[in-house]
């Protein structure tokens, strides 16, 4: 059992009073695979390494099962971590490097032999056994560094941006690998990434940081589709959210619309029911909508915002246009590759109202 | 063979021309520093007549073993025999190449990886050390030594050498460049500090710890300052003060310099072997280091 109990944990550096991590409060479930994502300086590090037991916890406490951990060394702590730039030692041969941890525990030599080529099997990494890191190409030697934490079977395993010194294809593959690694381990992930593709496909849950606070804590799904404030919709996604300023107003008819300088869109009941229920007529706004949830102007539809085109980006199979509607960013829709615009040309496009959010226009918190 | 020169040649072909003449001049230095070995090698052969040429000669012309003889008869008068002050000479050697890197790793790892209260200020007064001629620091070195009560003893010859600042300079400075996370993987897999320190940190240190060991064995093997000043018997002396009495108190004595030449390449020839020992080692580790 390894759950983690993180009770509103506060870090402060010695050199300055403000919280680097400020009143981080959950539970990371057994078996869980859970992904800190957040922008550089948000403080996934500095959380997770004080779960690891290499940052000192200014206030509060964290329980690995059902262990007070505050004041355990991390040795202590039954975890595996897996670094950035995978720490690997320099002096010792790659099945040094994974035996390291069991010759410390001092386990019996043919244990230990057992157990290191078991884990260099499962990583490929047979043929290597002998070289020095310094030999080994950089996905190679995340693996080492992968192996040299499954070797001691750990209830925990901690990986901060495993993966952001590998290229682009390597990343996925050693993406799937720590999926697979994790289904068959059976223990509890935490993982820090910067990386919300590497999140979104990865965890079960993610918790979103910013400036050292807990944005939301939710699932994958989740965390697209309803995420908690601006900042969670617009980091999450690629590309970006779009965000449009505007204003809430009952038409003559009684419906209620999104109303910009430009234009005004018609809502669908439902959202206009939970609009009316958070007291929102005539109150500003900001709308979000994702990129894929807009599409060119179809057969029928009530609610039609004209844009001037400006500029595209052909992303494969997708194209991103970027159309200007009179706000202070470009609006982006995802399109078929095949669609071509004309420059400067006023296009003209339906989103899916039924999929937009709204959001606090000031504190960024969204309504539901 | 064939495939190797090849190899080189191209490699001279790559450089540009300020490379060519940077490796030139290197060339041209690098003779330049070889000349006192040749020269101490020489001079151990000469017949006397060529001892005293002038303007002297760097190359012997006609090799004799004279000079040998000659120390062999010296050393058979003193009253203790050379071997003894050889063999405390290789023991206090010895002991301070183990004593002195220990020291300066153990005094230089808490410096760069663990940041007490109070570092810098500790840094600061070390490398300050570093600028007091050794002349300086003699009668001090007499008081603490004579204070502590070894004089005549051979830790009477090790702890003045045992503070060597350089030495401390030289590894912080090098511990500095080991990522934290090294030492951060270390503790997680189980180490506790001192397994850290021995079986992370020197490894990675190794080419710094090769040079001080280097630095620790000249200052120890050619030290006569401890012999003269801390030692009254004569079984307590090193070998490289017992060959400068055979020499000093006949400076401008013309009977002794023959031995004179081959005692100086006795003492020399030690240095020479444990610097090429080790110096290969000082460049094996830096080349397979990895550290990025
Ligand atoms: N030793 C330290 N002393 C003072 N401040 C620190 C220290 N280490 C980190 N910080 C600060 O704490 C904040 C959080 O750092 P942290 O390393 O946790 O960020 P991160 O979310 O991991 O970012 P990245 O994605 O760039 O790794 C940063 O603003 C950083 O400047
Ligand atoms: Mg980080």
């Amino acid at each position: 059992m390894a759950t983690i109990l993180i009770n509103h944990v506060y870090k402060r550096y010695s050199s300055s009073k403000h919280a680097v991590v400020s009143d981080f409060h959950m539970e990371i479930k057994d078996k869980e695979f859970l992904v800190f994502v957040g922008p550089s300086g948000c403080g996934k590090s500095t959380t997770l390494r004080m779960i690891a037991g290499l940052e000192e916890i200014s206030e509060g406490e964290v329980y690995i099962g059902d262990r007070l951990v505050n004041d355990l060394p991390p040795k202590d702590r039954d975890i595996a971590m897996v670094f950035q730039n995978y720490a690997l030692y320099p002096n010792m041969s790659v099945f040094e490097n994974i035996a390291f941890g069991l010759r410390l525990r001092k386990l019996p030599r043919h244990e230990i032999d057992q157990s290191v080529r078991r884990a260099a099997r499962a990583l490929e990494l047979d043929a290597y056994l002998d070289r020095k890191p310094s030999q080994l190409s950089g996905g190679q030697r995340q693996r080492v560094a992968l192996g040299r934490a499954i070797v001691r079977s750990p209830q925990v395993f901690l990986m901060d941006e495993p993966l952001s010194n590998l290229d682009a294809k390597l990343r996925v593959q050693m993406r799937m690998e720590i999926i697979k690694l994790h289904k068959t381990l059976g223990v509890t992930f935490v993982y820090v990434t910067h990386d919300q593709v590497e999140a979104m496909t990865m965890a079960d849950r993610i918790v979103v940081m910013k400036d050292g606070l807990i944005q939301q804590i939710d699932t994958p799904e989740a965390v697209y589709s309803t995420p908690a404030n601006t900042f969670v919709a617009g980091f999450i996604g690629s590309p970006q959210m779009n965000f449009i300023e505007g204003r809430i107003q009952k038409e003559p008819t009684g419906r209620l619309a999104f109303h910009t300088s430009r234009f005004a869109i018609p809502l669908p009941q439902d959202i206009a029911a939970m609009l009316e229920r958070h007291g929102l007529i005539d109150k500003r706004v900001t709308l979000g909508i994702r990129p894929e949830n807009i599409s060119l102007e179809g057969l029928y539809s009530d609610a039609v915002i004209t844009g001037i085109f400006k500029l595209d980006e052909l992303m494969g199979a997708d194209r991103y246009l970027h159309l200007e509607i009179g706000q202070e960013r470009l609006l982006v829709l995802r399109v078929q590759a095949h669609i071509r615009a004309v420059e400067d040309e006023p296009l003209r496009i339906v989103p899916d109202m039924s999929k937009a959010l709204f959001f606090h226009p000031d504190t960024g918190v969204r309504f539901a | 063979m064939r495939l190797r020169l090849w190899r080189r040649a191209s490699r001279l072909h790559a450089m540009d021309g300020f490379q060519k003449v940077l490796l030139l001049l290197m060339i041209v230095l690098s003779v330049f520093m070889l000349l006192p070995i040749v020269y101490i090698f020489n001079h151990a052969f000469k017949p006397y007549h060529e001892l005293f040429v002038y303007p002297p000669t760097f190359f012997v012309k006609e090799p004799v073993l004279q000079n040998w003889n000659e120390l062999v008869a010296v050393t058979a008068r003193s009253t203790v025999p050379m071997v003894r002050y050889l063999f405390n000479s290789v023991f206090i050697s010895g002991l301070a190449v183990l004593l002195v890197t220990a020291a300066s790793a153990l005094c230089a790892y808490p410096l760069a990886k663990h940041r007490f209260p109070g570092y810098k200020l500790v840094f600061a007064a070390i490398i300050l050390t570093l600028m007091f001629a050794p002349e300086v620091v003699q009668i001090p070195r007499y008081l603490v030594v004579s204070q502590l009560g070894i004089m005549n003893t051979y830790f009477g010859h090790l702890l003045p050498l045992m503070a060597m600042p350089i030495g401390v300079f030289l590894l912080k400075q090098f511990m500095d460049q080991i990522p934290n996370a090294l030492l951060e993987a270390a503790r997680i897999d189980g180490a506790n500090e001192f397994t850290v320190f021995l079986r992370i940190v020197i490894p990675v240190c190794k080419p710094a710890v090769a040079t001080i060991a280097i630095l620790a064995f000249q200052s120890s093997w050619g030290n006569t300052e401890s012999s003269a000043l801390f030692m009254m018997d004569e079984e307590m002396k090193s070998f490289a003060f017992y060959l400068s009495t055979l020499t000093n108190n006949l400076a401008n004595n013309v009977a002794m310099q023959g031995a004179a030449a081959v005692a100086a390449l006795i003492l020399f020839v030690p240095n020479l072997i444990v610097f090429v020992i080790l110096q290969g080692k000082v460049i094996a580790t830096m080349a397979h280091s990895g550290i990025k």
